[in-house]
């Protein structure tokens, strides 16, 4: 009976589709199971068949008894019951298991097929898509389908008890059987005007406790600060209020939602009344026997639990194929890097170069235009700019995480479109502001760019970054597990790993995005000196926050606006007086030892 | 006698000593409500019961002649009886919401109340979303243990015992087989449910797993696209889908098995070849047969809806286990009210300091701090240097006593701080979070959070002196701008300036500043200069800080490593005696175009 509240929440999720094309996307995740599927619907109807027959029997029964009273009669009359009951109950478990087995497999296979499509996908994709919509997509939508297919299935077999039933019922008095069924839209209509009341309940109360659970969460966090400034005696006030607040919105949704039942079965006792009545007339009359009366007064309640879940089941129905269209939208949805040829290109030297390239991430906002820039193989190259210049789109079209619309990139001479993106990505190393690391231990996480080295290639790589210091402030070494992407580790620490974990995977190219922030000046040093190991002897583009790595390099690009302003060694383009110095002077000036040293001075 | 450091007078007091004892205390305040429930439920259960056996009559009276007097009298008497049914199961439903509203409402404020009793210590450890959890999810459980859970629970044993009654006044006799089921279903379900709650537990548990790892996959997809791992990805994913699918047909499996189902149309048949022999030898009526099996077929119900109670309740009763075990932890500190208690001049002495500390209740304690010893003068500016990791936050704990140290003495003004008392101690000492926590309320308010007196000139001024006081009259109403609505965001300079002027309205003597951002330009870092420099003027500053200015001219550096103190002094000194420190400043000396200072420097390299 919880039928009748289920999906009140998520209702209103409004979505169109073309029901043809859906169904046959459906049944195309189902034909595999067709075995398991058919061998549910027989046992469907059997059961339904079988179940009906106990209240038929019994009603039998009761006439029958009052005629023949030999004790063979009733043995096998009850024996008979009793094995109805058995086979009702064997025909179901069988049912069960054969649809929950389809369903877990169709489920499956949905998730199997959503998953390879999110990882073919770009990044334009990813950027698109929070992480945490995608995964409700391939896990909670997946899940919410087979729940509705699991609901499907049972209401089938029971909505075939009630029109089975009401067959029989039917065939021995039209009259009655017209009593009960006068009751369906009684019923269907008080089930449906109380789920409107539900939901304007639910929707106000989810309303206002969202507001109260703010309330509550900020007073509880607030506490540390109350505490701090002895005010105890004031959030305790605030929180007086909001705590009343939502025992009155609790108490309102708790007394709507408990009246329904009750008041569902003030309809049921008239209509037992009224079939006790009409149906005792039919007896005297003649038209009926005592037992079918009896069988109509048990009807009833058989009828009573199905109908009221009809009422919810539509749209319950409706959003299990929502659930379904979405997840075959993030199947079909198209990649926008395709690659056209996946050639090999062996041990790379490292040489990039971008012929007139057009960039957007979105039509008509163009990032790069008709860009050019030649990087050499082993040059270290610094990006510079403000926010919106197009440094890091750079860095990521070299990692084609996404596709350009006009002119060439090529890598030592090879088109990067024809490129095997294994092969090219396996040679490309790259560490962000915000290293990512993978549940597990440090060791795994610095192994993770080449799964074969040992464990002595990955304590080398890990001592090759700030002479391995930094292993000692770890409580377990290279086996300190990093915690739920990372949060086990301080953000210094995990760009350590993430530097050691990209000079074990010995990249041709490496891409730095470094971080300024919330790194104590210790490991700042030790990130330096991983940073000046990394670059050695291979290709470096680095989107510089520091200082002295900007300092460090070949060559640095000042960028605005997707084309390059001036290019040249830190010396040279400060001395020009131009856009880097002023560069400089908004991002650069207070990491130098000359601000350091005024600072005192003020 | 719990230590508290916050009573709330007026407090009602509830039964703590265990689980259930605590629960029946919350309860027990509704008394009259939760009587009432019963008292409605044992009425319609027995209405219902009763209305079966009246149609029970009515079957024996129309298998007589004709009595239509009789007949009008028996159906008035199941509408009566079903209508009473409804109604009292409707006012009885309204009850017991009542009490569970009432209660989930107590729960939070009794464990508010605690939460606000709780020393700093215990709130430092704790987390908040993990408390946050525990006021709004479990409480909600507790409420729904007592609705549906515990109702639900009573209507089992009422649509068990209550036909049982009926049937017994019907024929004794006939007794026996649904008894003989009730022992069976007992039995049966019970089993049930130690074989299918494992399996519900560990497909949920895998349910998280495959969210967990894909979420992981997902958000490092620029790692696992730049390293070309996506093969590897695709398979930890459908391990885990196919590992949640076996569990998913397993769980099926079970509920298709359940037995009690297949017991109760045992029963009905053999209770119906009981009352039909009964019958045939003539020993009861037909009325009666047929009330019999109305009466069993009312048991049905009872065999459906236990096991959802069970595990409401259930779940309900692991809510209030860790509500209260938050309630009844014991605070470490205590207030210390006769302790000394004077104007702090803001002289900080340690010695032989060590900490140790288990960062888990349970864990073994980890030693954090080593013998450390320091002096600092009345009115310094101290900055405390260290990796991350290096006891530095843990230090300054000590100094307002968020924590004791497990040997040696941390002295305030010449006085262990164990002597002060608590809140002259702490009412003294500011102290600005790396994680700064601003009520959903306007700047101004939050600024005189510490003084609720304070007037819009002295907030002010406080906000000149944190260099807070430019952006926030740029924003759209000024000091009444609500933070956090309509997207008001303020960045993590911004949050910080606010903090200190809050800060400044209290005076503290010391203040404590944990600062470990560092701006992204040169102008925002120039003003977190200027509030800081302000900060420093008439007290003791200790400071943990990532900004290079703030450590090369402090009164006093220490220089922390694992623990211990392996340097203190000025940074003149420190660049000559401490090579830890001299890491810091090293990689200036080539770097940095050639100046005076530059010179300077190198010399004193």
């Amino acid at each position: 009976m919880g039928f009748l509240f289920d999906g009140l929440d998520a209702e209103g999720y409004d979505r169109k589709y073309r029901d043809r094309e859906l169904v046959r996307r459906i049944l195309n995740y189902f034909r595999p199971q067709a075995s398991k599927i058919i061998t549910a619907a027989l046992m469907i109807t059997a059961t339904a068949l079988i179940e009906a027959l106990i209240p038929i029997f019994i009603a039998y029964s009761i006439d029958e008894i009052q005629t023949a009273t030999s004790l063979n009669q009733v043995a096998v009359l009850a024996g008979a019951l009793a094995l109805i009951a058995c086979l009702a109950w064997i025909f179901n478990l069988i049912r069960q298991t054969m649809s929950v087995k389809a369903i877990g497999e169709v489920v499956l296979a949905m998730r199997r097929d959503a998953v390879n499509a999110v990882l073919v996908r770009d990044l334009s994709f990813y950027d698109q898509f929070p992480s945490g919509k995608i995964v409700s997509r391939v896990n909670s939508d997946t899940a919410a389908f087979a729940q509705v297919m699991t609901l499907t299935m049972d209401l089938l077999s029971r909505l075939l008890l009630v029109f089975v039933l009401v067959g029989y019922l039917a065939s021995v008095s039209w009259s009655l059987t017209l009593i009960l069924l006068g009751l369906a839209p009684l019923i269907i209509g008080a089930a449906l005007a109380f789920r409107a009341i539900a939901r304007r309940v639910i929707t106000a109360s989810r309303r206002v406790n969202a507001e109260v659970s703010n309330h509550i969460q900020e007073t509880v966090s607030g506490i540390g600060v109350a505490k701090t400034f002895r005010q105890e005696q004031a959030i305790y006030a605030d929180f007086l209020d909001v705590n009343q607040k939502s025992r009155r919105v609790n108490l309102q949704t708790r007394y709507t939602f408990s009246s329904i039942f009750p008041l569902l079965n003030l309809l049921a006792a008239v209509g037992t009344a009224l079939l006790v009545y009409l149906g005792g007339q039919a007896v005297y009359a003649g038209e009926l026997t005592t037992g079918t009366w009896f069988l109509f007064i048990q009807g009833l309640q058989n009828f009573w639990f199905p109908l009221t879940s009809i009422a919810s089941f539509w749209s319950q129905f409706q959003l299990g194929l929502a659930a379904g269209e979405r997840v075959f939208a993030l199947i079909d949805a198209e990649p926008r890097v395709v690659q056209l040829n996946r050639i090999d290109p062996g041990r790379l030297r490292g040489e990039i170069v971008f012929e007139q390239v057009d960039f957007a991430y979105k039509p008509g906002e163009p990032v790069l235009r008709q860009f050019n820039l030649h990087i050499k193989a082993g040059e270290r190259v610094a990006l510079v700019g403000h926010t919106g210049s197009g440094k890091s789109s750079i860095a990521k079209l070299i990692a084609r995480f996404y596709e350009f619309q006009g002119g060439q990139i090529r890598i030592d001479g090879y088109d990067i479109r024809h490129l095997d993106l294994n092969a090219y990505r396996s040679q490309l190393g790259m560490v962000t502001q915000t290293p990512f690391l993978f549940d597990g231990t440090v060791r795994e996480n610095i192994r993770y760019g080449r799964p074969d080295a040992d464990d002595d290639a990955v304590l080398a790589a890990a001592h090759r970054v700030g002479h391995g210091d930094w292993l000692a402030t770890l409580p377990h070494g290279l086996d300190t597990p990093v915690g739920e992407r990372g949060s086990g580790l301080s953000m210094g620490q995990r760009q350590l790993v993430a530097l050691a974990r990209v000079l074990l995977q010995d990249p041709a190219i490496l891409i730095l995005d470094e971080a300024t922030a919330s790194i104590d000046p210790l490991t700042e040093v030790l990130i330096q000196e991983g940073l000046d190991e990394a670059m050695h002897g291979r290709t470096a583009i680095i989107i510089a926050h520091r200082l002295s790595t900007v300092q460090e390099v070949d060559r640095i690009i000042v960028l605005r606006h997707g084309t390059i302003l001036e290019q040249g060694s830190h010396h040279q383009l400060l001395a020009a007086g131009t856009h880097y110095a002023e560069l400089y002077n908004t991002y650069f000036r207070h990491q130098s030892l000359e601000y350091i040293e005024a600072a005192g001075r003020k | 006698m719990q230590r508290s450091e916050f009573s709330i007078t007026s407090a009602y007091t509830y039964d703590r000593r265990s689980v259930a004892r605590w629960l029946l205390s919350h309860v027990g305040r509704y008394w009259p409500f939760a009587l009432g429930f019963y008292l409605c439920f044992i009425t319609a259960w027995a209405a219902y019961s009763g209305a079966q056996a009246v149609i029970g009559r009515a079957a024996d009276v129309l298998s007589g002649p004709p009595d239509y007097a009789a007949l009008t009298a028996l159906t008035l008497g199941v509408l009566a009886l079903m209508v009473t049914d409804s109604f009292s199961a409707l006012i009885g439903s309204l009850s017991a919401e009542t009490v569970a509203a009432r209660v989930e409402a107590d729960i939070r404020q009794e464990f508010y109340e605690s939460l606000l009793a709780k020393s700093k210590a215990f709130h430092d450890r704790q987390r908040a979303g993990d408390l946050m959890a525990r006021a709004t999810d479990d409480t909600n459980l507790v409420a729904n243990m007592i609705v549906p859970g515990t109702t639900l629970i009573s209507e089992t044993v009422l649509g068990i015992v209550v036909p049982l009654t009926f049937i017994f006044f019907t024929e004794p006799r006939l007794m026996f087989i649904p008894l003989l089921f009730v022992v069976g279903y007992i039995l049966t379900a019970h089993r049930y449910l130690r074989r299918l709650m494992p399996v519900i537990q560990r497909q949920r548990e895998q349910y998280g797993l495959m969210n967990a790892g894909l979420e992981e996959t997902i958000s490092g997809i620029e790692v696992v696209k730049a390293s070309a791992r996506e093969a590897l990805e695709r398979s930890k994913y459908l391990r885990n889908a196919q590992r949640f699918r076996d569990l998913f047909i397993e769980q099926g499996r079970i509920e298709a098995r359940y037995l009690p189902l297949l017991l109760f149309g045992i029963a009905l048949g053999a209770q119906f070849f009981h009352a039909l022999w009964l019958y045939s030898i003539g020993e009861i009526g037909l009325g009666q047969v047929v009330a019999v099996i109305g009466l069993m077929n009312v048991l049905r119900f009872p065999t459906f809806i236990s096991l959802f109670a069970f595990s409401v309740f259930q779940a309900g009763l692991a809510g209030a286990r860790r509500i209260l075990s938050i309630i009844n932890a014991e605070t470490d500190l205590d207030e210390n009210p006769n302790g000394y208690s004077a104007p702090l001049r803001g002289e900080i002495t340690f010695e032989h300091v060590s900490f140790s500390f288990a960062a888990h209740p349970g864990e073994s304690p980890h030693q954090v701090l080593h013998d450390i010893s320091f002096h600092i003068p009345a009115g310094q500016t101290v900055a405390i240097v260290g990796q991350t990791g290096s006891g530095k936050s843990a230090l300054t704990q000590l100094v307002n006593r968020t924590y004791d140290a497990t040997s040696g003495r941390v002295l305030i003004d010449g006085v262990d701080v164990r002597d002060w008392n608590l809140d002259a101690l702490r009412s003294q000492i500011g102290k600005i979070e790396q994680d700064i926590f601003l009520f959903s309320r306007t700047i101004a308010e939050n600024i005189a959070f510490g003084a609720p007196g304070a007037t819009q000139v002295e907030i002010e001024a406080a906000a000149r002196a944190a260099q807070a006081h430019e952006f926030i009259s740029r924003m759209p109403d000024g000091y009444q701008t609500v933070i956090g609505e309509r997207g008001v965001t303020l960045s993590g300079g911004q949050r910080q300036r606010i903090a200190l002027a809050r800060a400044f309205l209290a005076h503290p003597r010391i203040l404590i500043l944990d600062d470990s951002t560092s701006a992204i330009d040169s102008a925002t870092e120039d003003e977190i200069q200027r509030a800081i420099r302000q900060a420093q003027q008439g007290r003791t500053v200790l400071l943990i800080t990532h900004r290079l200015a703030q450590i090369r001219w402090a009164d006093q550096i220490l220089v922390l490593d694992r623990g211990r103190l392996v340097a203190s002094g000025k940074h003149e000194e420190l660049l000559r005696t401490s090579p830890h420190y001299r890491r810091i400043f090293a990689r200036y000396e080539h770097a940095v175009p050639e100046t005076g200072v530059v010179r300077a420097t190198e010399g004193a390299a």
